[in-house]
């Protein structure tokens, strides 16, 4: 088959996808012009490699992934002139075209997009199950390349290493798969590995992002947004480093007494390395399974819970943002325990990035507008209120008010409440449409450790009490560490 | 006196040793025979009875590195493996016995393995050659194949082959992780061409 035969395009499948895509109301109101973009590039048939195969273009999740990339890059230039416009669509096709070659990157968008196969409002029904199925990506390591890394890493093979050692993953992780195995001691254990030659591909693959942006570059935001893309670099290269994800287990396994419901599987440091880490294995199910046995009103309420102490407990005590809280990294223990799994991508904030987010908060809490309005100035790389302006200020405003809700009520918060939800949703989706996303990198993980969240307990229709279990916390962490302020 | 069919052998074992240890030290082309013989022992005419050049002791070596990668490589494989999986071990565990040699192994292999047409061709290299692509035959036909491919089909798979040993030898990455995907890469390539469904497979990834 030549390649000219393939751009025929099957009117299903272009509709399919449109349906799926963000709509820029200003140029594409129907989505229609955006999907011809990505099925035109998808068409072309670029080359891929052996690890990303499975990240073809061809497949509807990844023609929806680039759509969602896109319509991000577009959203950048859509006050420029018409002039100015079509030569950032030229740079527009260059960077989708490219990002079909770009396989880590690929994948990373992808993690985008299991996030948005939780805001079933957002995404159509049934995209969201394509969504959600990516979960559970089919690995592409097969077993003797798995042996081959086992030999480089330990000097052993698996089945010499433990008494018993699944040839087939049972999941797939970010970077790499995970196997189920015994050891010799008898317990059960979950191996994560690492696809061979992932941090080089993120380093090349960011490498050639920042070249293809630099046209797209319309605004004096451009070198934020480089910033942020470091601050992305940064995270992604991290969570190549399994040593790195060991630590953070480990801190945070402390925070837990058995009381507490919250297992944070221990980590086997004799059977782990920079590529390979071996945890308790957790049973239970994922949320898409609780969810489809209908549980009460009360199992979904525990949950919520769980999910609220358990990062609230990690945010306060540990200062840190779990910034990829996507289903799979939560586990519906029989015993009715929460699991956590997965802490590759922990964002933790530095002494002063967290005494900023206490200055946040605690303008919040105790009404002073004047100075939460200065912090968020700030926060937004501003001098002061007035360089900033007041629709701007208003637009960032509204997020953080909307971030802020759950803090104020007492009493059960429902995150099941569409209307909130929704409102999320809608100040975040204004600020991308106004190109409002001037600001400290940190806040991409904050959004999204955030929002992640609540999704998640939006999805579950559960409830809690949000603000007695901030008291407890917040008390918690100062009794820990004295010197922490009170909000 | 004769010598023993022992102290030949321990000989024999002593000039492979020593001229593994200076190829690694100086590299092949700047390690001389002259140096060799002087390292192990031996007078140089002793030693040219022993192997005629240089390219035959390196290619010594690697004949029997691949024997035991051969022998490894039955010994690891479970029967569970598909085709594109048993050939990847298969020249996994080729590549890992050859891993001491892989310093000074590029002109060795260039010379030895070369596929260009050749005055003298290299005897050990041709035995290497012929040898591998027995073991892959026979690997084929565990798979259900009734049929050894043709010459073209073992063309590609030997080009394939040449070309991952090239990269291997030079590769920089932690483990030669990215030698590990380009295996990967041309097993799936081969299997695909050997079971003509290169073009279906092809079509249903873009779907």
């Amino acid at each position: 088959m030549r390649a000219d035969q393939v751009t025929e395009t099957d009117p299903a499948r272009l509709e399919m996808l449109r349906r799926a895509l963000p709509k820029e109301r200003a140029i594409d109101p129907t989505g229609r012009q955006l999907a011809q973009l990505v099925t035109r590039i998808a068409d072309q048939r670029v080359p891929v490699n052996s690890f990303t195969r499975l990240w073809n273009l061809g497949s509807l999740q990844a023609r929806v992934t680039a759509g969602y990339l896109a319509y991000w890059l577009r959203s950048r230039f859509t006050d420029a002139d018409e002039r100015q416009r079509l030569k950032s669509e030229a740079h527009l096709n260059a960077a989708v075209k490219l990002f079909g070659t770009m396989g880590y990157l690929r994948g990373a968008v992808m993690k985008l997009g299991q996030m948005l196969a939780n805001l079933p409002e957002v995404v159509p029904e049934e995209f969201g199950e394509v969504l959600a199925a990516l979960h559970f990506e089919a690995p592409p390591m097969h077993f003797a390349m798995v042996r081959e890394l086992f030999l480089d890493e330990f000097g052993r093979e698996p089945e010499e290493l433990f008494a018993s050692f699944d040839r087939k993953a049972f999941a797939a992780a970010s970077l790499g798969q995970v196997h189920r195995a015994r050891l010799k001691s008898g317990e059960e254990v979950a191996v994560k590995i690492q696809y061979p030659g992932i941090a080089r591909t993120i380093r090349a693959d960011l490498r050639s992002l920042r070249l293809l942006l630099q046209p797209l570059c319309l605004t004096s935001n451009w070198q934020n947004t480089l910033d942020k893309l470091d601050d992305i670099e940064q995270m992604l290269l991290q969570e190549t480093d399994y040593e790195q994800e060991a630590c953070f287990s480990r801190q945070v396994r402390e925070l837990f007494a058995p009381d507490d419901g919250i297992v944070v599987p221990r980590v086997h440091n004799a059977y782990s390395t920079k590529r390979v880490l071996t945890t308790d294995f957790l049973p239970g199910c994922h949320m898409e399974r609780f969810l489809a046995n209908n549980p009460s009103q009360d199992e979904r309420d525990h949950y919520t819970t769980l999910l609220t102490i358990a990062t609230m407990r990690a945010y306060y005590r540990l200062h840190w943002f779990m910034a990829d809280p996507h289903p799979g990294n939560f586990i519906f223990m029989p015993d009715g325990r929460l699991g956590l799994i997965d802490f590759g991508c922990t964002r933790a904030m530095t002494d002063d990035e967290w005494s900023r987010i206490q200055e946040l908060e605690g303008a919040h809490h105790k009404g002073d507008t004047e100075r939460f309005n200065q912090v968020i100035a700030r926060a937004s790389l501003y001098e002061s209120v007035e360089a900033m302006g007041a629709e701007q200020l208003a637009a960032v405003r509204r997020n953080v008010l909307w971030n802020m809700e759950p803090w104020l009520k007492e009493g059960l918060f429902d995150f099941g409440d569409r209307e909130f939800f929704m409102r999320g949703i809608d100040s975040i989706m204004d600020l991308t449409r106004k190109g409002y996303t001037r600001g400290c990198p940190l806040y991409l993980w904050s959004t999204r450790f955030v929002l992640g969240g609540r999704a998640i307990c939006y999805r579950m229709q559960g409830r809690c009490a949000f603000r007695e279990i901030f008291r407890r916390e917040h008390a918690a962490a100062i009794a820990a560490a004295p010197n922490m302020e009170a909000p | 006196m004769r010598i023993s069919e022992q102290a030949k052998q321990a000989t024999r074992l002593r000039i492979l040793d020593k001229a593994a240890e200076l190829f690694c030290a100086k590299g092949f082309d700047d390690s001389t025979t002259r140096e060799i013989a002087l390292a192990a022992g031996v007078a140089a005419g002793t030693m040219f009875n022993y192997f005629p050049s240089k390219e035959t002791m390196a290619m010594t070596m690697v004949t029997e590195a691949l024997r035991q990668g051969l022998d490894e490589f039955r010994r690891r494989r479970t029967n569970e493996e598909d085709l594109t999986e048993e050939l990847f071990l298969f020249i996994a565990s080729g590549l890992r016995r050859l891993q001491p040699l892989r310093p000074f192994l590029g002109p060795v292999l260039e010379r030895s393995l070369s596929p260009f047409p050749r005055k003298a061709v290299c005897q050990e290299g041709e035995a290497a050659r012929l040898s591998h692509l027995a073991s892959v035959q026979e690997i084929i036909g565990r798979h259900g194949f009734t049929e050894a491919p043709d010459y073209a089909a073992m063309t590609i798979y030997w080009s394939l082959y040449l070309g991952i040993l090239a990269f291997w030898t030079n590769d920089t990455s932690p483990n030669q992780e990215e030698s590990q995907a380009l295996i990967d890469y041309s097993l799936r390539v081969f299997v695909q061409v050997i079971s003509g469904t290169g073009e279906e497979r092809g079509a249903a990834y873009a779907c």
